[in-house]
């Protein structure tokens, strides 16, 4: 129950509500408790430089360019003035992708402290994958590399700069340093009497005990139209604004510093949740990626043309300047034909997704908080009442015994496994939510063996770091710490989490790490972390950590066989590896359900595909009519999930008229009929990181007006939708790229490709097409869960293209054990090619374990066939089937839009051909 | 015999789970049946016709589901199960074959890899059993419920009486006042006259004196002194009036007003300045406005400096929960709702107008008597309801006045029809006739006693008019109220209900107010709005605001049963509250015969009955 107000004398509640109605900013984002730019002297003296106006420019060491014997080039950066050369080193990784590595020199001299590298995110192989360089060429101060056949690496000795280009036009691809702002602040052996190296920031003090250390550069995007990634911003435009030069007003750089920012802004460069320093440059002629592996506090600046003053500007060319606080240069540069080709040169060096569970893919149901069994009861209840399938239910915070993550609070939850059990038996899972912050209560069994291990963060003075989160006063373990990863991973077994079941999986929140009381509601840079560490040096990377740790741990319970499912609020690169991340806190806002687009199709271009926002809104009530249009959109989100504060009304599907909940139901319907093209879609994402949801551009890399279409996104290569994020709206503007035609995934109609379409906006759906030449597999009966759909029969959907051809794929795997890695999966291709459709298998077959299914197809619906056949017959078996006009989707008021094969029951794991006779 | 028959169920039961049913009938209601007779049948929805070997061939032709009502094939299609020996259901088809076990028949799960027993009988007895109970509770309650319309009709008609007569003996009473106001008028003016007259009079003394004795001073003139504080006993008078208005709009702790004069002064000040006069409000007030700038300070955050670690950590994590800073946290907020009463499990939820059957307890309790003791509790709660406040405020006097002035403590209602009652208002203008004839305006000097008998008479009657025309408004705003079709909820107006649930004292007024009491300070649920869902719900709404949510506000379900009893407050949503009151008042007749015949139906499909 909620406790009676503190009295607050009557005119002070005036007063404050007042404020609330007035002012929506007075609650919104706090931006005075953020350090922008100017207040960040690292970022504030690297924003201000002019090209190539440094004091002490860094500079190839005469001589000291050499292949050396791992076949890596090393050479030596120096400038008179400096105490220390730097040390510079080039590796080539197959295709096409370059890496820079510059760190100071620790064999001439040794710093009191090493510059941190960030461990753990680059795959254990990436040494053993990379090339040997061919020795350089130089001449006139320039050197010349092969990166590969059609790739050349260039290197300026002085000043220092790079370049990647191509090997027969010399058409520069990417650059480092080509403005002069490359800066290495070296350390310092100690700190100069006259200097104040301590910063403060309201009422806190970082004491920077190690003085500057910063690292600035610039790269050049060559023929790019423009630049995309760098999670995690509020944005309603896909492509990245610039933040200087002509035409730009007032901008803040972006911002990569994992904060837990209280309802953040969905419009602003400022940095959220996770961060992921990877760009992607994109235009019709070129697409490249740069990836900093850099884990402290980071600001990078797009640079709008002409910044630089330069007048005759240089057609199809981005300039961004890259920040970073502390760290070293571990910089890839990724060339890639095709936009595909950079994401998954990026994936090959920090790692493929992971395969989620079958159940993961479908819908989570959440909220803060269902509050006890008896909630959990009748939600649950509530699913099956009104028909609507769901395969997750969620357990926030209060769960647990006062913010003690591991325990129930057994006032309202006494029987948590028979609790579990009970969704389990319908086929359901559970989430229960643990977070990094350990309440500092001596009588916590955990918090207990954290402090005797030493396994908590340390302040600057090496104590166990003190924050406050929501148990009040308490500590982090250092999960930087493989040790303490392991430690961690333990404490998921169902020993040691005690009402814990094997349908339950964890939800990992507040891991920037949130500290309601620190700099930035954060973890002080100065804190002390494993192997000498400075906070501020892997600040970006803790939650990355933490959510490995906790993944492990639901690997460890599970013997290896259970794919664990571990959602994580902060991000770092190569969490993809780990499992799902989402949006954070949003607000129930008509902008932010448009800003969730570019945000999670930007995530995805960052190599995460799983990944969502909350659907309706975490903050506020949404407008019935918004919660419908956020569901319509959310269900093509790969992660899939409605979730809201604990201040808002209760909003389960069925909570808003019986209109409003069939259309409801439709969309979560609509999501399960899609699921066998949705898991399809992850397993591709799983194996080479192309996500599930993806812009427009990246399925027409040469189509000129997608490049910036934030509001339409594809699903997979198949399907386009585009939401309506605006109340009340009458008619919507849908691009459709390409020169084939589009099928309207409602009713079949086509529309023509390469056209912007004005559309009637419908109550029920939001526009949704299938395009032509594709085949989309659907399992059109529902259940109450995906659980229950595994042995129903397929329905494909198959959309021709202008030649009357199509194809579409189909994995298919048990969906939850890893057995698929030794082959158990059914893997086809079906191709429909002159009025005959074929299915190949695509599963290599010498791999050890099967995994087979006596799944069959009961429907064959075939847009824009011409032939009016009424039979098809079935290979290998001579069987004839009939073909009758069917409707699109199986609701009540469809009508017979389009051919239908009829009951041809072949298998899913079979070889076979239909032919329409 | 039993055993036979069960074991012969037993046995009928495992043929028909083993066995694939015959598609013709699968999943069809038996009223249904006659529809899918035909070599082509039609989809309900007009989309198109199938052939009868399409019916349950496992393929949806009709997207309304009419060609597979027992199979999983269309996702609109229903299926119904038999049940024999329970109740049949319809589920949907997306239950069918999907591994778990719907029907207690088991025939919904015909082709899939579970085995479902039948378990009818079983569940069939024990769903009989509890509708057995819930007819007999509504047996009783019907006729409970009789009695209680019974005797709201008779309290209506007694209240309208009293209104009526009410209205008479305003009007008499309004005619007396007036009279003596009109005289007081002309006493004023008489002795106002006087009183210039002796001021000319002194003056001329006066002047005289000083004429004779310029060294003496004028000491204060006795008269005088006695004319300044009638002017004083004036304002005394006219601000009382004023309070007295005011308080009609303030709360029932304005009865101080009454009690003393001094304090009346200062409520009354209070109340001008629209501030509510909560008992307290005063003295605290200086003290909250004080402490308001700091707590500003806290919210807005713009200045930390001056906060300790601890509350910044306090007052971020405020953002998130809503709560106040100098509250510990969310989890210790969770920490009090822990001790909630968990509502029980979803069985207690579909046989939520089950009763077990207790003994009427006689609730139809006095008008005042009730209320009197509930107020009493209510020491620090806010009345600013305009209606109740009116009712609250004749409350206030009737604790004095009623005893002194009605000499019949209680039933309102039956005062007025005592003879005794009726020679009050004799008295009075008996009394008054007396005060007319007695006085002599053309009298001079002005008979002081006469004048203050006239001023005292002229005070009672003109408080016992505004004691009238108080319960005169608050009668003529309860019979505004909607209460029931056959007025069965008449009896709610007086009454409250209560509940504990953990630490909350959960108190629901019908017609006014609800609220949760924790110790002595309680938060206000939501004020009366109406009745809901042809009155099985009482909703209040527009109870005290909630920080970053709605105005909190409580559904009341009222479900049959032999008593009054509230249960199952619960808080689904952020300050939406929801309860059960069970109530003899919702016990109708329809319902009972409609839970009869079901309760008919199930036992003659008993299979013994069927076998037999």
């Amino acid at each position: 129950m909620d406790p009676p107000p503190r009295r607050l004398a009557a005119p002070l509640l005036l007063l404050l509500l007042l404020l609330a109605a007035a002012s929506p900013a007075a609650r919104a984002w706090k931006k005075d408790e953020f350090r922008n730019c100017n207040q960040t002297p690292f970022c504030k003296r690297a924003r201000t430089r002019a090209p190539h106006s440094l004091d002490a420019p860094l500079s190839l060491a005469a001589g000291s360019l050499a292949v050396s014997h791992d076949g890596s080039i090393s050479a030596e950066l120096s400038h008179p003035s400096r105490p220390r050369p730097l040390v510079l080193r080039l590796s080539a990784l197959p295709p096409h992708a370059l890496r820079l590595q510059i760190d100071e020199d620790y064999s001439t001299a040794t710093p009191p402290h090493r510059r941190f590298h960030v461990p753990d995110v680059l795959l254990p192989d990436l040494e053993a994958r990379t090339l040997h360089f061919p020795e350089p060429k130089t001449a006139a101060g320039v050197s010349t590399v092969a990166l590969s056949s059609d790739l050349d690496v260039v290197v300026k000795h002085d000043p220092f700069e790079l370049t990647v280009r191509r090997a027969g036009s010399g058409d520069p691809v990417l650059s480092f340093n080509s403005h002069g702002l490359f800066d290495f602040e070296p350390m310092r052996e100690s700190k100069p009497e006259d200097e104040t190296w301590e910063e403060h920031f309201r009422s806190h003090t970082d004491k920077r005990p190690r003085g500057p250390q910063s690292i600035t550069f610039d790269v050049s995007f060559y023929g790019a139209d423009f630049v995309y990634g760098l999670p995690e911003h509020g944005s309603t435009s896909l492509a990245l604004r610039p933040t200087r030069g002509p035409g730009v007003e007032e901008s803040e750089p972006y911002r990569l510093f994992n904060l837990d920012v209280f309802e953040y802004l969905h419009e602003s460069p400022f940095g959220l949740y996770g961060s992921i320093p990877f760009m992607i440059g994109h235009g019709d002629r070129a697409s490249s990626g740069f990836f900093w592996l850099n884990a402290a506090e980071m600001q990078i600046d797009v640079l709008a043309p002409g910044w630089d003053g330069a007048t005759a500007q240089e057609n199809g060319r981005i300039d961004t300047l890259w920040m970073a606080e502390a760290g070293v240069v571990d910089a890839f540069f990724f060339v890639g034909s095709e936009p595909k080709d950079v994401i998954k040169q990026y994936i090959s060096v920090t790692g493929t997704p992971s395969m989620p569970q079958q159940f993961a893919t479908a819908y989570h149901q959440c909220r803060w908080n269902y509050r006890d069994e008896a909630d959990v009861d009748g939600v649950d209840a509530g699913f099956d009442e009104h028909d609507i399938p769901y395969d997750v239910l969620w357990l926030d915070i209060e769960h647990t015994d006062g913010k003690r993550y591991f325990t129930w609070d057994r006032s309202a939850f006494p029987n948590p496994e028979e609790m579990q059990r009970k969704i389990a038996d319908k086929g359901r899972k559970m989430v229960t939510i643990v977070d990094p912050h350990i309440k500092r209560d001596s009588s916590f069994h955990l918090h207990q063996e954290a402090t005797d291990k030493g396994y908590y963060v340390k302040d600057a003075n090496g104590n166990d770091y003190d924050g406050w989160c929501w148990p009040g006063s308490s500590s982090y373990p250092d999960m930087l710490n493989p040790e303490i990863r392991e430690w961690w991973a333990d404490k998921f077994s169902y020993e040691n989490y005690k009402g814990s079941t094997p349908t339950l999986y964890i939800w990992n929140d507040m891991n920037e790490p949130s500290v309601f009381n620190g700099p930035e509601v954060t973890m002080p840079r100065d804190a002390m972390h494993y192997g000498d560490a400075e906070h501020r040096e892997l600040h970006n990377a803790y939650g990355y950590y933490f959510h490995m740790a906790t993944a492990d741990g639901l690997l460890k319970r599970g013997e290896g066989k259970d794919r664990p499912f571990v959602l994580s609020r902060a991000f770092f690169a190569g969490s993809q590896r780990y499992g799902a991340v989402w949006t954070g806190d949003n607000s129930a806002d008509w902008d932010h359900l448009k800003s969730s687009i570019p945000m999670v199709l930007t995530l995805g271009l960052a190599g995460l595909p799983f990944s969502g926002a909350d659907v309706g809104g975490f903050f506020g009530n949404p407008e019935p009519d918004l919660l419908v249009r956020w569901y319509q959109v959310g269900a093509f989100y790969p992660f899939f999930r409605g979730h809201a504060h604990h201040d808002t009304k209760r909003r389960e599907p069925w909570l808003f008229g019986e209109r409003r909940t069939v259309i409801l139901r439709e969309a979560i319907h609509m999501r399960y009929s899609l699921l066998p093209y949705f898991y399809t879609l992850f397993r591709e994402a799983s194996v080479n990181g192309i996500p599930v949801m993806r812009p427009l551009w990246l399925e027409f890399p040469d189509d000129k007006e997608t490049y910036n279409n934030g509001e339409a996104f594809m699903v997979g290569p198949s399907l386009l939708a585009q939401g309506i994020y605006e109340e009340g709206q009458k008619s919507v503007s849908v691009y459709l790229p390409g020169k084939e035609s589009w099928y309207d995934l409602r009713n079949g109609s086509p529309y023509k490709g390469s056209v912007t379409h004005k559309l009637q906006v419908l109550e029920d759906s939001i526009p949704s097409f299938q395009r032509a030449g594709t085949i989309v597999p659907r399992k059109d009966r529902f259940r109450r869960s995906s659980t229950q759909m595994v042995n129903d029969p397929y329905t494909l959907v198959i959309a021709l293209n202008s030649s009357g051809a199509a194809e579409g794929e189909l994995y298919v795997d048990d969906g939850k054990s890893y057995d698929y890695q030794q082959g158990a999966f059914i893997h086809r291709r079906f191709v429909f090619a002159d009025n005959k459709l074929t299915s190949f298998n695509i599963a290599p077959d010498n791999l050890g374990k099967k995994f087979t299914s006596d799944c069959v197809i009961e429907r064959i619906i075939v847009l824009g066939l011409r032939s009016v056949a009424k039979k098809a017959i079935i290979e290998p078996g001579n069987q004839e089937v009939e073909i009758e006009s069917g409707p699109i989707s199986l609701r009540s008021g469809s009508s017979p839009v389009a051919p239908t094969i009829r009951r041809p029951y072949v298998r899913i794991a079979d070889s076979w051909t239909i032919r329409i006779a | 015999m039993r055993l036979l028959l069960v074991g012969a169920l037993l046995l009928c039961a495992a043929a028909a789970v083993e066995s694939k049913p015959p598609l013709d009938t699968l999943g069809i209601p038996p009223q249904d049946e006659a529809y899918y007779r035909g070599g082509v049948i039609k989809c309900r929805d007009g989309s198109g016709r199938f052939s009868r070997d399409q019916l349950n061939d496992d393929f949806c032709d009709c997207p309304d589901g009419t060609d597979e009502p027992g199979t999983s094939a269309c996702p609109e299609a229903k299926f119904y199960c038999k049940n024999s020996g329970h109740t049949p259901v319809t589920i949907f088809s997306s239950r069918v074959n999907d591994g778990i076990c719907d029907c207690c028949d088991g025939s919904d799960e015909y082709d899939s890899n579970v085995t479902c027993k039948n378990t009818c009988w079983e569940a069939g007895k024990v769903a009989r059993e509890k509708l057995k109970k819930k007819v007999a509770t509504y047996k009783n309650g019907v006729v409970i419920r009789k009695q209680e319309v019974e005797r709201a009709k008779e309290a209506f008609a007694n209240d309208e009486a009293e209104l009526a007569k009410l209205k008479g003996e305003e009007k008499i009473l309004q005619g007396l006042v007036d009279k003596l106001k009109e005289q007081k008028r002309l006493i004023e003016k008489a002795e106002e006259e006087e009183r210039l007259r002796k001021e000319k009079e002194e003056k001329r003394i006066k002047e005289k004196a000083e004429k004779q004795a310029t060294v003496e001073k004028g000491a204060p003139d006795a008269s005088q002194d006695v004319d300044s504080k009638e002017t004083q006993d004036h304002v005394q008078e006219d601000e009382n009036k004023v309070a007295e208005q005011h308080d009609g709009h303030a709360t029932d702790h304005d009865n101080h007003v009454t009690e003393s004069g001094a304090s009346a002064e200062q409520h009354g000040s209070v109340s001008k300045d629209g501030i509510s006069a909560e008992t307290g409000t005063v003295d605290e007030l200086p003290q909250k406005e004080s402490a308001a700038p700091t707590l500003e300070k806290d919210l807005s955050s713009d200045n930390p400096e001056g906060l300790s670690r601890e509350e910044l950590g306090r007052m971020v994590a405020s953002r998130w929960t809503g709560e106040s800073v100098n509250e510990v946290s969310k989890d210790d907020k969770k920490g009090h709702e822990d001790e909630q009463e968990i509502p029980e499990p979803a069985e207690e939820a579909l046989e939520d107008e089950l009763e077990i059957p207790e003994p009427a307890e006689e609730n139809y309790g006095g008008y005042h008597s009730e209320v009197e003791d509930d107020r009493h509790k209510y020491e620090d709660e806010e009345f600013d309801h305009e209606s109740e406040d009116e009712y609250v405020d004749d409350h206030d006097d009737h604790v004095e006045s009623y005893r002194s002035d009605d000499d019949q403590k209680g039933d309102h209602h039956s005062d007025l029809t005592e003879p005794g009652h009726a020679s009050w208002l004799d008295k009075i203008q008996q009394t008054v006739q007396n005060v007319f004839q007695k006085f002599n305006f053309f009298k001079t000097p002005v008979d002081l006693s006469e004048a203050s008998r006239v001023r005292k008479e002229y005070d009672d009657a003109s408080s016992k008019l505004s004691k009238i025309q108080s319960k005169i408004s608050s009668l003529a705003e309860k019979l505004k109220h909607d209460f029931g079709k056959d007025k069965e909820f008449y009896s709610f107006y007086d009454q409250c209900f209560e509940t504990k649930e953990g630490k909350y004292t959960y108190k629901v007024c019908a017609y006014k107010k609800a609220s949760q009491a924790e110790g002595h300070s309680s938060t206000n649920l939501g004020r009366w709005d109406k009745f809901e869902e042809s009155y099985r719900v009482m909703h209040f709404s527009n109870g005290d605001k909630c920080w970053n949510g709605p105005d909190r506000s409580l559904k009341v379900r009222l479900r049959c049963g032999l008593s009054n009893e509230l249960s199952d407050v619960d808080e689904p949503s952020r300050c939406e509250y929801v309860a059960v009151l069970s109530t003899p008042a919702v016990c109708v007749e329809e319902k009972l015969k409609e839970l009869q015949n079901k309760l008919d139906a199930m036992s003659s499909k008993q299979p013994g009955h069927d076998e037999l």
